[in-house]
């Protein structure tokens, strides 16, 4: 899976390909917008990231470039711009997301790993880990041969657990990733850890391993050992 | 009340008094001279009579004067040597009518006893004449009155166009959009130096509001970036195998601090595209329509903290605001009522015509409610917030002219938004 994230602060798109590079993925890197125009022209890529304020020009240029060239690319945008207008011009000329710096980089890589999915397997492939197993399209999740009943933010606990396996998540990254960030308070942190313990009990329940590893003031892990 | 019907009115009431002055005046004038030329005709009459005694020593009703315009009348007693001039009504003799006449009154000693002499004179003419001077006189100074104000009329008209084109012109305007305000040119002085301070005014607004748009964005950029490399940072660092309680503390801190700055500066950025009216895109809007939905997304926090929700929503809230700002609206004061209240807490929505009302329970309020909407404001010391929320909600209020209350009685908080009466401009 070939990734190219197009972000002109350096350390940011290192980080940014670092993180990803663990989870599988073969990433490049633009810093302008020319170099970003030049590298969609030449080559595929499964996803882009798009920044959409650089130096030479503006993200949405690299958007409009994609679409005219046909590329079966899925597109996130990346911006500290927070309009709704830009959002939805964001979305209406082409891309499948649009995320707020600062952004948690599991988030990001949940959102890459699902964007992927719906595009190469139309959402249709299951996700499958040790005993676990989540049919995506029915939002059904077996352990071993059981079925679970999960609460809806159970689910999306669950995957975003599944899409960032043996990674260390904070408990602000899962509060965004089940309620947004405008639900940025004290309350959101409790109700994880409630959530947290429920999903750890119900696959425990059907017989499943406890793969939650809380990890000491920042977060949890979902990870074999 | 418009400039041209003030002016017309100013100059409808000036122009009455004077004309009426000087119609009133005209009609003095005219009396007093008639009654000059009268009065002079009646003394040489009265000269003439004198000759007539002086040389006859009598009189002969009959020898002189026809018709009553003499009256001689014997005197007895007391009389003095004066002469008066006074009007008098007297029966004609023909027609039985009552006519006008001036008469000289005067007292002579014929044929050695004393005499009043009155000579009289026909007035009905001069009346007739007065009455005719001043019929004409009325009748042109009215259209002459007429025809100047119409003519006023037409040219304050006409010479005010160039303002009213440029007063619509400016209500057209608007400041967020690119294009340049556009005035007439005007011959008259005045209106183009007008209109060269308007553009100069406008053309300075635009300047200001674009750069302030444009910092804005910038300084989001600029600030967001580096926190989105901490943040990114911190999140690798956190993947480390080997951290210690001690290093993972440290993190903590770094991330919080990091998060909080986040959304500090996204708030303050937010305060000032509100305040700098950067939402445009207005729409009719029923909050309380949309209060219920937002109150779906709170399901899961309202069911962990176990809030049970009481809702007497009568009427719709119908406003026409950005459908963003109105979404931010709800939003901080619906987590602002949840993030204050208590586990087992109530959370009441009411709603009428004219208001809107979440109340809450909670904890005893410690500072003064009216200063809750100040920035950095917060009740509780909690770190998590930053004391923007009610300072946004406020400005959202005051920007579409919603009266915002906060009131605090009995461990209940509400906040209750009602409609303001929009001020009519112009």
């Amino acid at each position: 899976m070939k990734i190219l994230v197009v972000e002109d602060e350096k350390g940011l798109a290192e980080s940014i390909v670092d993180y990803l590079t663990k989870e599988g993925f073969i990433c490049e890197v633009a810093n302008t917008f020319w170099q970003a125009d030049e590298k969609v022209s030449l080559y595929q890529y499964d996803c882009t990231i798009v920044d959409l304020t650089l130096p030479d020009g503006e993200g949405f240029g690299i958007i409009q470039t994609l679409k005219k060239i046909a590329a079966t690319t899925g597109i996130i945008i990346i911006s500290a711009r927070n309009t709704l207008e830009d959002k939805i011009k964001g979305l209406e000329i082409g891309s499948d997301d649009y995320m707020t710096k600062p952004f948690h980089l599991s988030e990001l890589n949940a959102r890459v790993k699902s964007l992927i999915r719906r595009r190469n397997f139309g959402g249709n492939n299951d996700m499958a880990w040790r005993e676990i197993r989540v049919q995506l399209q029915a939002r059904k999740v077996f352990v071993g041969e059981k079925e679970t009943l999960l609460s809806r933010k159970e689910y999306d606990l669950l995957l975003y657990f599944l899409s960032n396996i043996d990674v260390a998540l904070t408990k602000e990254s899962i509060a965004e990733h089940l309620w947004g960030d405008h639900m940025d308070s004290a309350d959101s942190l409790d109700m994880v850890y409630s959530h947290i313990k429920n999903l750890r009990r119900k696959i425990l329940e059907k017989g499943g391993k406890d793969y939650i590893q809380s990890i000491y003031g920042i977060g949890y892990k979902f990870a074999a050992s | 009340m418009k400039l041209l019907e003030k002016t017309s009115r100013i100059y409808l009431m000036v122009s009455l008094v004077i004309y009426l002055a000087v119609g009133i005046a005209f009609y003095w004038i005219i009396k007093y001279m008639i009654y000059d030329e009268v009065e002079t005709r009646l003394k040489v009459e009265m000269q003439d009579f004198e000759s007539f005694i002086r040389s006859h020593d009598t009189w002969n009703n009959n020898s002189y004067f026809v018709e009553n315009k003499i009256e001689v009348m014997p005197v007895t007693g007391e009389y003095s040597h004066t002469v008066i001039f006074k009007d008098t009504l007297i029966q004609n003799r023909y027609d039985e009518g009552i006519s006008p006449f001036r008469q000289l009154t005067f007292y002579t000693i014929i044929g050695g006893v004393p005499h009043r002499v009155a000579i009289r004179k026909s007035m009905i003419e001069s009346y007739k004449l007065i009455e005719a001077i001043s019929a004409a006189m009325v009748t042109f100074l009215g259209l002459l009155m007429i025809s100047m104000f119409l003519f006023q009329r037409r040219l304050s008209g006409k010479l005010w166009k160039p303002f009213y084109d440029t007063l619509t012109r400016i209500k057209e305007f608007d400041l967020t959009k690119k294009e340049k305000l556009q005035l007439p040119q005007s011959e008259v002085t005045e209106f183009s130096e007008l209109d060269d301070v308007l553009k100069k005014m406008a053309d300075k607004m635009q300047h200001d509001y674009t750069s302030l748009k444009e910092f804005t964005e910038n300084a989001s950029h600029e600030i967001q970036t580096p926190l989105a490399l901490i943040n990114a940072r911190v999140e690798q660092f956190i993947q480390s195998k080997d951290l210690s309680e001690n290093h993972t503390y440290w993190i903590e801190e770094i991330y919080h601090a990091s998060r909080r700055m986040s959304r500090l500066n996204q708030g303050l950025l937010l305060l000032a595209k509100i305040e700098n009216q950067q939402f445009t895109d207005t729409e009719d809007l029923d909050l309380v329509d949309l209060l219920k939905s937002k109150l779906s997304d709170f399901e899961d926090i309202l069911t962990h903290k176990q809030i049970e929700v009481k809702m007497d929503l009568r009427s719709r809230f119908d406003i026409n605001m950005s459908p963003s700002l109105a979404d931010i609206l709800l939003n901080n004061i619906l987590s602002n009522a949840i993030r204050h209240n208590y586990l087992n807490g109530q959370l009441f929505l009411e709603s009428d015509e004219n208001y809107l009302k979440i109340s809450n329970t909670g904890s005893e309020l410690s500072t003064d409610p009216e200063r809750l909407f100040e920035r950095f404001k917060k009740e509780s010391s909690g770190a998590e917030s930053v004391g923007l929320g009610l300072a946004i909600v406020k400005q959202i209020c005051d920007n579409y002219w919603l009266e915002i209350e906060y009131t605090y009685h009995e461990t209940i908080h509400s906040i209750i938004i009602r409609q303001e009466m929009k001020e009519l401009a112009g």
